[in-house]
């Protein structure tokens, strides 16, 4: 193709949906208009093909998130695209596959990430991706029956089926007869360091670790599901609080809040903008105070004190949390088209009392620079271990810290804003170490900058003028987006790009809700982290990649 | 070492400053904010049995039995299977259920947190708090209809 | 070779005050006064295991800890033990069991065995000290490295892979960390050109200064404090605290070689790990801290059992103030830690020290 010469020197200026189209030429057999992104549908045997035309001439490198659904006369794969470099740029590619016989080709050959998350389609949906390298179930045990989001899912079937009936899925982990130097070890799912139910299934080699595969759905809770039968007006609100549990509650809302707010055309008054900024910022700070104690405990032991102090000033973070929404966990704080309350009268308290934290807050962080960052052996221990290259970390579809950690500059927040981010001063934190120690850094950072955003959210909620204080702007009651509308919408959570895909029927709950959970696509790389690293390297490695099972299982 | 020298010296100087961030539970009862949202209360008096939190609960908590004239006669919520949304209280144009401060409550097995309306009634205020003032209900975002088409539903 | 400074061991002193002598003497007053010390050192861990780990970890992380049981809560020792003795004893299946059941008495009793050349200094009439050979310190040493015997037998036997990685760490590790500390030690022994303990603490009784009044006693940690701190060092790899807990390093490998114990068996892992802890201090204090001898002559009115609890809870304080702070090693550094810099330092150390002592001496 000739284009494919010249394509290189545009790929900075971003492409119009015509120019890829002509770029994909005759594989695009349909065109789709999604909100959020042009659509080209293509036929299920050229997948490769077309995704890997979109990476390597048009740079889109990152496949954010693959939904699978099924139509009443097709099933069908979304492939959303997005450019690291600039995210607002995005494309999806449309698949759809025969209803008899749902085969469709795989993307693993092109982008890694793909491996994850069409096992997950053919686990809940039953699309059968052709060339697959690994095509098993992901979130339900091996022996369910039936796929449970496709439509002719009997949903009274009892699932309770004896091993008797089906091949037992540790018979394959006996000791195997031949003389084998290594030895498989079932880290998990009751484990100290796996950060809830986490199954890492590791072949050791002495104490060097050979090769680990992460089993996970041991928190399954079908939250997709859950969110399809609420309506989009209120009842899904309260769910995405359950997503990613460890405070990160109200960035968690704000996904399900962006896309559905662009879905139904929803404005949102500026003073609602700046408040929500403040409490996802907050949130991430409660986030990231977590995932900093946790990784002490993994690689200091159980007794250090750093736990403690980071438990601390989290609680303390949510003390401010709980008089803004009033809970400490889930918050069910915005609503769509602004959030449920301003903030807590006496206001002058609650800035005091924000602001006294803000203060408190670099003594607090020099405090944890000298018990972690400064500590020798703590730099021993994570300085070039768990390296994840960012070629490999973009092939995961990495985000958020881990992705920065690995010098990737890429932040929604920045890139693809939204809420008030754009008007105010603070910097992405980005390392180049690539380590677990570079991830480590970047949070730590990253608390500062958002101490820094909520102070200057605090600021402007101070001197607002009080009778422009509109925390909602006027939304239906009920809300019908148009049948067949689709969007897919991706906010910075703690842990990363944490998308939702919804397609909208005509009736008051969307008839596809797909989370893309940024934990579940950083899980993946923690073979690429930790294969030949020593044990203890691992469980640093998955400390560092801060996962939260609630998010990586749904 | 001069690095696990300070890491000492932090965590020595947290142990010898006294001062302890944990409380004593019982004893010392927890701030709880003005909005925080706890167990329900419900106040027949006040009720029109409009079934709107019932409508509106995300997960079926909230049961309501009416006889054949629309007459209430049951009302009952199962406090442990609540996600504590609010939602109802939201909804409610008369302020009848209430989500009061009440975080503590026990029960032997999972149906004994089947609260009927005077278990409800019965839950006692948390340190006299009335929440209703503290939360302001923003009862404009229920009655809105959008700058769209007017939706009567 | 009498010892100078004491008066008669503890076994002579109960025998007689029995009125009793010879063999007889000897066999009864050994074996009241065993179980006399083992009796101190069980009471000091029950103190130390429910109780005052608790408050000196809440005291490092802000908390407040056991409170509600007697005064600071201390009685939480009694329905403590009570709940960790009526726990069910889970014999998994597989389980080598003859070594399985030993494992948890060898390992406390190696540990107490130790304290039978240790002199504890006199609390009134009674001094504490058991047995005072000549090859004191060699013996010492060598009861406590039967420990790791105890942990490869758990970590072997528990048919369990975290119990297997826990007991080959632990092995590895002492292996790595025992000859420094041995050699370290061995410089202290030149110095004091004996391997008896009572002669060792005896050798430390002098001043070292005198500044202002206030004399500094020529203990050994003050005349080579470059040995105090590499013993200090190795003794922590020794018995398995941070940053040397890699044994049992619960966020990698669970519990290590005890991850199958419980109930009794798992109380009786706990009590020995204490003692090793005790012991460690025990050592420490004999061999550079001057034994049960005052920091300073005025206050040599306090007894010297009181001066030597004192100093075996400072180290114990010690381990958990390391704990609090201080990330563990991975296994490799650790190794590479004991082979390449401490055993390195410590023969250095030891011809220095025996350069010195055969040149100025």
């Amino acid at each position: 193709m000739s284009l494919e010469e010249q394509l290189p020197d545009t790929v900075e200026e971003g492409q119009s949906a015509d120019e890829l189209a002509e770029l994909l030429g005759d594989l695009v057999i349909d065109r789709e208009d999604h909100v959020n992104a042009p659509g080209f549908v293509i036929r299920p045997d050229t997948v490769q093909d077309a995704l890997r035309r979109l990476r390597d001439d048009a740079g889109f490198d990152h496949l954010s998130c693959v939904t699978a659904q099924e139509y009443e006369d097709r099933y069908e794969s979304i492939y959303h695209l997005k450019k690291y470099d600039d995210p607002t740029q995005e494309a999806s590619v449309v698949v759809p596959a025969d209803k008899e016989h749902p085969v469709s080709q795989s993307a693993e050959p092109v982008f890694r990430t793909a491996d994850w998350h069409e096992r997950e389609a053919y686990d809940l949906i039953g699309i059968d991706y052709d060339e697959h390298p690994d095509l098993r179930r992901i979130l339900l045990p091996d022996t369910w029956q039936g796929h449970p989001l496709s439509m002719d899912y009997d949903q009274d079937r009892p699932q309770i089926v004896s091993l008797r009936e089906h091949a037992n899925p540790l018979q394959e982990d006996q000791r195997s007869d031949s003389d084998s130097d290594t030895m498989f070890l079932n880290i998990g799912p009751h484990h100290p360091a796996t950060h809830g139910v986490l199954h890492v299934k590791a072949t050791l080699d002495g104490e060097q670790v050979a090769d680990v595969e992460s089993d996970i759905g041991y928190l399954h809770r079908c939250e997709e599901q859950m969110c399809q039968t609420k309506t989009y007006r209120h009842q899904i609100m309260p769910y995405p609080d359950r997503w990613d549990y460890i405070s990160a509650g109200l960035l968690n809302e704000w996904a399900y809040a962006r896309a559905a707010e662009d879905l139904n055309d929803i404005e949102v008054p500026e003073y609602a903008q700046i408040i929500r900024t403040m409490g996802a910022e907050l949130c991430r700070m409660a986030a990231h105070f977590l995932a900093l104690g946790t990784f002490a405990l993994d690689v200091y032991g159980d007794f250090t004190a750093i736990f403690m102090y980071a438990v601390r000033d989290r609680e303390e973070v949510q003390n401010i949390l709980e008089d803004l929404t009033g809970q400490r966990l889930m918050f069910n704080y915005f609503r769509l088209g602004g959030v449920v309350w301003d903030l807590p009268e006496p206001r002058e308290e609650f800035f005091e009392m924000t602001r006294d934290y803000l203060d408190r807050l670099p003594e607090h962080l020099e405090e944890y620079h000298d018990l972690v960052t400064g500590n020798e052996i703590l730099q021993m221990r994570t300085v070039d271990t768990g390296i994840l290259p960012p070629e490999v970390a973009k092939s995961y579809g990495a985000t958020g810290p881990v992705a920065r950690g690995s010098g990737i500059d890429y932040d929604l927040r920045r890139d693809d804003p939204y809420g008030y981010y754009d008007e105010l001063d603070w910097d992405v934190i980005v390392k180049d170490g690539c380590d677990n120690y570079s991830r480590l850094l970047v949070r730590m950072l990253e608390v500062e900058q958002s101490a820094k955003i909520v102070e200057q959210c605090i600021d402007l909620l101070e001197d607002w003028p009080e009778d422009e204080r509109n925390i909602q702007s006027n939304v239906p009651r009920t809300l019908r987006p148009d049948d067949d509308k689709e969007i897919y919408r991706a906010v910075e959570g703690a842990k990363g790009e944490l998308g939702i895909y919804m397609r909208a029927d005509g009736t008051e709950k969307p008839a596809r809700f797909k989370i893309r959970s940024p934990c579940f696509s950083n899980l993946q790389t923690l073979p690429e982290m930790s294969n030949g690293e020593y044990v203890p390297d691992m469980i640093a490695a998955l400390g560092s990649l801060d996962i939260v099972l609630g998010e990586v299982d749904r | 070492m001069i690095g696990l020298l300070k890491s000492m010296a932090t965590t020595m100087k947290h142990a010898l400053d006294g001062k302890t961030f944990t409380v004593e539970y019982p004893e010392t009862a927890p701030e709880v904010s003005p909005r925080f949202r706890g167990v329900h209360k419900f106040s027949q008096e006040r009720c029109i049995w409009c079934r709107q939190c019932e409508n509106v609960c995300p997960n079926d908590t909230i049961q309501i039995v009416q006889d054949d004239m629309r007459n209430g006669e049951q009302y009952n919520l199962h406090i442990g299977q609540c996600i504590y949304c609010r939602l109802c209280e939201e909804v409610c144009p008369v302020d009848a259920i209430l989500l009061t401060q009440n975080f503590e409550f026990t029960a032997d097995t999972k149906n004994d947190f089947v609260y009927n309306k005077e278990q409800l009634k019965n839950v006692p205020w948390y340190k006299g708090i009335d929440p209703l003032n503290s939360r302001n209900p923003d009862r404009s975002a229920w009655v809105g209809e959008g700058d769209g088409e007017i939706d009567y539903q | 070779m009498a010892a100078p400074l004491q008066s008669a061991l503890l076994p002579e002193q109960i025998a007689s005050m029995l009125g009793l002598s010879g063999v007889l003497g000897e066999i009864v007053g050994g074996l009241i006064g065993a179980f006399l010390i083992a009796n101190i050192m069980l009471a000091m861990t029950a103190v130390a295991g429910p109780w005052a780990k608790r408050k000196i970890t809440a005291a490092f992380t802000d908390r407040i800890a056991v409170n509600r049981i007697g005064p600071f809560g201390i009685l939480v020792i009694i329905p403590d033990a009570v709940r960790l003795l009526s726990k069910e004893l889970i014999v998994p299946e597989g389980v080598d069991r003859p070594s399985w059941d030993l494992a948890p008495i060898v390992l406390p009793a190696s540990a107490l065995l130790g304290f039978a050349v240790i002199p504890m200094g006199d609390l009134g009439p009674i001094n504490f000290h058991l047995a005072d050979p000549e090859a004191g310190l060699a013996i010492v040493f060598a009861f406590a490295s039967i420990a790791s015997v105890a942990l490869i037998m758990a970590g072997y036997s528990s048919n369990n892979k975290y119990s297997l990685m826990g007991g080959l760490r632990a092995v590895a590790q002492n292996i790595a960390y025992e000859i420094p500390l041995i050699i370290t030690a061995l410089s202290v022994v030149i110095f004091a050109g004996t391997l008896q303990m009572s002669e060792i603490v005896a050798a430390q009784g002098d001043a070292l200064v005198t500044i202002a009044g206030v004399s500094i006693p020529a203990w050994y940690a003050f005349v080579n404090p470059f040995a105090f701190v590499l013993f200090l060092v190795a003794n922590m790899a020794e018995i398995g605290r941070n940053p040397f807990d890699i044994p049992e390093a619960p966020t990698e490998i669970v519990a290590g070689y005890q991850t199958e114990y419980s109930s009794v068996y798992f109380v009786l892992f706990y009590l020995g790990e204490f003692i090793h802890i005790f012991l460690g201090g025990a050592i420490m204090a004999v061999v550079f801290l001057g034994g049960a001898a005052a920091p300073i002559s005025a206050l040599s009115f306090v007894p010297g059992f009181v001066w030597f609890v004192i100093k075996m809870w400072a180290f114990f304080l010690f381990t958990q103030w390391a704990r609090s702070a201080l990330p563990r090693v991975r296994i490799d550094q650790l190794i590479e830690i004991g082979w390449k810099g401490m055993l390195v330092l410590s023969f250095g150390n030891l011809v220095l020290t025996a350069v010195i002592v055969g040149v100025l001496l």
